[in-house]
């Protein structure tokens, strides 16, 4: 994922992270479903206690949970979100076909069947998959969810002019994509999205353009949570849905505060994943950063959701205070910090002129600009971090073994290119993010080493990549060769991670991904592959094709982010969900 | 005076329908020089990886597609007569005053204006009750004792305050009062309907940081006012008819000097009703200022030209109760 | 009968950065009930801070007071502040030169009037406004209770000071002490205020200062008259004496500066030439001997000695000069007569020729001295 630096995706802390987990990643090769287990026994208080173990584990119900959260949520509507810490949080009031289990480390990077009652099958060479889902599971009016209700969650998706804001992927996956959805001519199209048949109330049936196998990862997003077609207000629905989860909407203002309360309909042993501990949930919402770690620090609020961890202030204060940094965890989100190196824009155009790019750059100064070893993140080297699912360490341009830059190097390439006193382009980047503009300032002065003269243009963000870095014409009029952004995966493979930002066919004219505009026949053909591959040999496709695109010399890796979380000691059952990259917030409760 | 008010109540609506003419412009025309079309305003609004055709329908949704004029139009239309909004499953009616949909979250502006409203309003009026007797009562101590320590300490004191921004001291008062000391902790608007108490105690902290930097305005405003006046041949005649001091400096000093406060106090209250947006911001109080803040940052038309409307009107009415005040205290002034 | 207001040897100093300031330098005179003493002299004579003095006015200032202020036998200077407060505007009152700055804009006439009375006066507010329209019907303001209500900017200029004066006398005070009361006023209107203040003297008994720079005015009103200089008396006695037989060169200067209506039209005015003094730096010995034509005829002491007010028989009152008494007969029948005398001649000859024709005569620098030529 990328965009409006609103996403993280996560991974888990550092050892466990660098191994490939033994745990399954994508496929239809099913993993254990059902219940979820609590961490293992490791300490469960301490800095970092958070990512290996559950931090006060406990059945004690009862307290009111405090949420802080800066800014708002695109939208409370299950189907209508793509924010990290919604997608999270959405948890509690919807429960989607599939999930990842609840459980510390590597073992949260586990799809697992959550509506579902198992993985599924795929016949017809993958070109179908059939899902049960349990019976029993009622909607917060007791109504009884049925298989209509989860074709209709999804359908509702597929008009953008009601909900604008989720993902798209089931347009691009399953057959019938003109499917306007079920709001215009309701007679007509309400249940008409041929892509899916519901034969009984508790089967569903999809049916795929071509094959692929991460499908029950798109539909771990909470678009899959059921809705009742009778209850969906539209764009009101954001308002109060209709829940499936622990909890439900007693009161929300919108921009201001949600207050939730436990939802008498759900039945634990349906949705393994949640718990129904707090007997209150409050979220304020628009708390300015300063003041919301203030709050955290003093014990007025019990987490911030946004998950993105606290700010420099607060950083400095609970890193040097013992007693604050044991209740504090420093994950590594599964957010990767890089920049794009455009393949269109001259002199960029050459290979060993974006090669003397990679070895020029000052990685300790880059990382410097994200916050440093503990809140900015670890000097990267590859496109995938760590705890994506087939990460393997390289370096080919000696970002670790030289992190203040190959002079030399560089030189060489520059040569190679026929530049050989560097070159003139521009950096686009986002100037209202602090840490970017400061990374993009870090990198002219490095580049400057070598002759080549950056540019610096800056954009606010809520444009960037409809209106400028991603948007081709844009760039190449205004010779920007290269841009900051992030990214984080939808789901945590090496698909998720990879395809819209190397595929060839992910260019777009606006709101472009692969802003590098890398079109290689040699990764075209690896993400092709990947579609019908399985297990360890699909698996081995992901660094294939980061390899290559590294070898592409397309995009210049900066950290692996790592966040500054901080929670509050009263919170009962708080651990890191791998994904997220934040906490669990489906499990937590507190000690009153 | 009753021509006066209906005239000048004539002027607002004209004034106010200038006002959002003017912002209309602005929010259209100032992109279109950077050279974003209203394509890619739409876009926007769509979330990730649109395509073309998502786009579009979301700029028909958001009406963007039609000429200004006729946007600007659908829009005072809006206001007077109310407009119907496609929900997706029904259509919904919005009535008068009708100010449109957000463009971020298909919610209509007006219900939420009128909710963070009183969060500013409480901000405000509480810090204008505090700024005008601690502002004046300094000023009028200061311009009494010229010269001593008093007057030099509090306009000192003043100069500080008038120097230092709001959210300094906010962030000041927070750390101290309400982290450090726990003597107001978790800081956080409480309406009065639900806790007047609470609502009082959480606003303390926010009033006493905003009154801090009017006070100090005020208090030089009626020092400078009151030596002025006391100068004036009518204090001697007061003190020679044998009034009592107290009653020569209150009732002939401090009314002639709080002539130009109050206008200036009308003026001042007038703005902030519109949205305290630097102490909103500071003590994350929901009120007009931080809507402004993130309807600006989401370029969100209708929640902008919503809250302009708003902040114009407070504005204009205190201009115009301002004059008639002047008129009713200054009987030189009348018509 | 004891005088209702006697000052003796009244000092009023105001220690200011450029040095002390003696505003008023050593004052005695007395004043009877139903007496008016009108008080003359330039600006920065002293006369304003002498009436203030009298009222109390100085409290709360740099001023340092010295000397004794009988009213009825009590004396304010050493009194307290709270018993001066107490006799102001009631015993004794003051109205002011222009009416208009004098009176609170703010206020109705009838409020500031009733406010005074009441501030004396235990009675309601429905008394004292009876009062208040009361006084302005005494004072000759038609229609007073309707104009009661109005504000001081509603009234034209005459009345506006007739208002002033009904709220200065609302309560009834022994002495009445008038400012300059008619300088702001039109020709025809200062005549119908002198007769107003004169006819409520006769009415209500009380004894008036009127401090004026327009003998004009003191001629219509005062009984006695005390000429200031520089803070001090320069002379001191009834109106007839000091009009007919003038003893002091100032005031005969004064007399010779104002135009009359029983001279020649193109008879040239005789001004006093020069500025009056700093009040800081006052010239040695008599303050008036700079601008004084006869400073010769003393033989020195003019700049020496300061002159004591003091009584000369000839003329019947005080004066405080060192020219003997025939040399001032002498000397005021010239001038009375249109004649310059000798030793002015040539001041002011040369004065207003050297203004005229700088090249003029040879003898325009020096200074005057004669031996007795007598004209």
């Amino acid at each position: 994922m990328k965009r409006r630096s609103t996403f993280a995706l996560t991974a888990v802390g550092a050892i466990a992270a660098l191994l490939i987990s033994a745990c399954s990643s994508s496929g239809s090769s099913s993993a254990s479903g059902g219940s979820s287990s609590s961490g293992s026994s490791a300490s469960t208080t301490g800095f970092n206690a958070g990512i290996t173990s559950v931090v006060n584990p406990s059945t004690k119900t009862g307290g009111t949970l405090t949420y802080d959260v800066r800014g708002t949520p695109d939208s409370f509507d299950p189907g209508n979100t793509y924010y990290a810490w919604v997608l999270d949080f959405d948890h509690l009031f919807a429960q989607p076909l599939f999930g990842y289990k609840s459980c510390p480390g590597s073992c949260g990077l586990q799809i697992v069947p959550d509506l579902a009652t198992d993985m599924g099958t795929t016949s017809d060479n993958g070109l179908t998959w059939t899902f049960h889902i349990q019976s029993g599971v009622k909607f917060e009016n007791g109504t009884v969810v049925t298989a209509q209700d989860v074709k209709y969650a999804i359908e509702r998706t597929y008009d953008r002019s009601v909900l604008a804001n989720g993902p798209t992927y089931y347009q691009a996956i399953l057959t019938d994509p003109t499917y306007p959805g079920p709001y215009k001519d309701r007679a007509k199209n309400l249940m008409g999205l041929t892509a899916i048949q519901t034969p009984n109330a508790t089967t569903l049936v999809f049916h795929l353009q071509a094959p692929f196998p991460d499908l029950p990862d798109v539909l771990a997003f909470p678009s899959s949570a059921p809705v009742l077609p009778s209850a969906d207000t539209g764009t009101n629905y954001q308002l109060h849905p209709l829940s499936t989860g622990p909890y439900k909407f007693k009161s929300y203002t919108l921009n201001k505060q949600l207050v939730m309360v436990p939802n008498t309909e759900w039945n634990a042993a349906d949705d393994p994943n949640a718990k129904q501990l707090a007997s209150q949930i409050i979220v304020n919402l628009n708390v300015n950063q300063a003041d919301l770690d203030n709050r955290l620090i003093a014990g007025d609020a019990d987490i911030d959701a946004y998950g993105a961890g606290v700010g420099p202030a607060a950083q400095a204060k609970i890193l040097s205070n013992p007693t604050l940094k044991a209740d504090a965890d420093n994950p590594i989100n599964g957010f990767a910090r890089f920049v794009y190196i455009s393949t269109k824009v001259a002199p960029l155009n050459n290979l060993h002129c974006r090669e003397a790019v990679e070895y020029a750059a000052n990685k300790t100064t880059m990382q410097t600009a994200w916050g440093g070893p503990i809140a900015g993140g670890q000097i990267a080297s590859t496109i995938m971090p760590p705890n994506i699912v087939g990460y393997k360490s390289f370096d080919y341009y000696t970002a670790l073994s030289k992190p203040n830059g190959n002079v030399t190097a560089a030189k060489a390439q520059l040569a190679a290119c026929g530049q050989p006193n560097g070159f003139s382009t521009a950096m686009a980047y986002r100037s209202d993010n602090p840490q970017e503009t400061a990374e993009a300032t870090a990198l002219q002065a490095s580049l400057s080493a070598v002759g080549i003269k950056l540019t610096l243009k800056g954009f606010p963000s809520g444009p960037y990549y409809t209106n400028f870095a991603g948007d081709p014409a844009y760039v190449h009029s205004h010779d920007i060769g290269l841009a900051g952004g992030g990214w984080g995966a939808d789901w945590p493979d090496g698909y998720g991670f990879l395809d819209e930002l190397l595929n060839g066919n992910a260019i777009a004219s606006t709101g472009n991904t692969n802003i590098s505009e890398i079109n290689d026949p040699v990764i075209n053909k690896l993400f092709t592959q990947s579609n019908t591959a399985t297990g360890a040999a699909r698996t081995a496709i992901w660094s294939q094709i980061d390899q290559q695109a590294m070898k592409d010399a397309v995009i210049l890796p900066s950290v692996y982010q790592k966040v500054l979380l901080y929670r509050n000691p009263a919170v009962t059952n708080a651990y890191v969900q791998a994904y997220y990259g934040m906490y669990n917030y489906a499990v937590m409760g507190v000690n009153s | 005076m009753i021509y006066f008010i209906i005239r000048r109540l004539v002027l607002t609506v004209f004034l106010l329908i200038l006002v959002s003419l003017i912002t209309f412009a602005i929010f259209f025309l100032v992109p279109r020089l950077a050279g974003q079309t209203t394509y890619q305003l739409a876009a926007q609004y769509v979330g990730r990886n649109p395509i073309p055709s998502e786009i579009k329908a979301v700029e028909v949704k958001l009406g963007l597609n039609a000429p200004l004029y006729l946007q600007y139009g659908r829009y005072l239309k809006g206001i007077v007569a109310g407009t119907h909004y496609n929900n997706g499953t029904d259509v919904s009616y919005c009535p008068f005053p009708c100010f449109g949909y957000s463009f971020r979250n298909d919610q209509p502006v007006w219900p939420q204006l009128i909710s963070d409203a009183p969060v500013t309003l409480s901000i405000a009026v509480g810090a204008a009750v505090l700024w005008v007797i601690g502002g004046v009562s300094i000023g009028v101590l200061s311009a009494l004792r010229r010269g001593t320590f008093f007057d030099r300490f509090s306009m000192g004191v003043a100069l500080a305050g008038v120097s230092l921004p709001v959210f300094f001291t906010g962030l000041i008062a927070l750390e101290l009062f309400s982290y450090k000391w726990s003597l107001f902790p978790n800081v956080h608007y409480v309406g009065i309907t639900t806790n007047p108490l609470l609502w009082a105690r959480n606003l303390i902290l926010p009033w006493i940081t905003l009154a801090f930097l009017y006070a100090a305005l005020y208090a030089r405003l009626t020092r400078a006012g009151m030596l002025e006046t006391m100068g004036e041949d009518y204090i001697r005649t007061a003190r020679a008819k044998g009034l009592p001091e107290r009653q020569v400096v209150v009732k002939h000093g401090l009314r002639a000097a709080l002539t130009p406060i109050v206008t200036i106090f009308g003026l001042d209250l007038g703005l902030l009703l519109g949205g305290a947006i630097l102490t909103e911001t500071t003590f994350s109080m929901p009120g007009l200022g931080q809507f402004t803040i993130l309807a600006i940052q989401n370029q969100d038309l209708p929640e902008i030209e919503g809250v302009v409307m708003i902040a114009s009107f407070f504005i204009v009415i205190a201009n115009m109760i301002v004059d008639i005040l002047y008129a009713v205290v200054d009987p030189r002034v009348r018509f | 009968m004891a005088p209702l207001l006697e000052l003796r040897d009244l000092r009023i100093h105001f220690q200011t950065d450029d040095g002390l300031v003696r505003a008023v330098d050593g004052i005695s005179f007395s004043l009877e009930r139903g007496r008016t003493l009108g008080i003359v002299g330039e600006s920065g004579s002293g006369k304003s801070v002498t009436s203030m003095g009298i009222m109390g006015l100085h409290a709360g200032t740099k001023a340092r007071i010295s000397g004794e202020i009988l009213l009825d036998g009590e004396n304010l200077v050493a009194a307290s502040a709270a018993r001066v407060r107490e006799l102001r505007g009631s015993k004794m009152a003051m109205i002011f030169q222009d009416p208009l700055s004098a009176m609170h804009p703010y206020y109705t006439v009838g409020n500031q009037i009733i406010e005074a009375y009441r501030i004396h006066n235990d009675v309601s507010k429905k008394v004292a406004r009876k009062h208040a329209i009361d006084m302005l019907g005494r004072v000759g303001i038609p229609q007073p209770a309707v104009r009661v209500d109005d504000y001081p900017h509603q009234f034209s200029g005459g009345m506006r000071q007739r208002a002033m004066i009904a709220m200065s006398l609302s309560c009834d005070p022994e002495l009445l002490i008038a400012d300059e009361p008619t300088t702001a006023l039109d020709v025809t209107v200062q005549a119908q205020i002198l007769d107003l203040i004169s006819d409520l003297q006769s009415e209500f008994g009380s004894a008036v200062i009127v401090i004026t720079h327009d003998l004009g005015v003191v001629a219509e009103l005062a009984d006695d008259i005390l000429v200031m200089y520089a803070g001090r008396a320069a002379e001191y006695g009834s109106a007839p004496d000091i009009f007919n037989r003038p003893g002091h060169p100032y005031t005969w200067g004064l007399l010779g500066s104002m135009p009359r209506l029983d001279r020649d039209r193109t008879a040239r005015l005789i001004p006093i030439p020069g500025t009056p003094p700093s009040l800081i730096m006052v010239p040695s010995g008599c303050p008036f001997h700079p601008r004084c034509a006869y400073t010769g005829l003393t033989h020195g002491r003019c700049d020496t000695e300061v002159p004591p007010l003091r009584e000369v028989a000839a003329l019947g009152h005080e004066a405080a000069c060192h020219l003997t008494a025939e040399d001032r007969v002498r000397l005021w029948a010239a001038l009375s007569a249109g004649d310059i005398p000798a030793e002015a001649r040539e001041i002011s000859e040369t004065d207003t020729e050297a203004a005229a024709a700088p090249a003029g005569s040879a003898e325009s620098d020096q200074p005057v001295t004669h031996d007795g030529v007598e004209a």
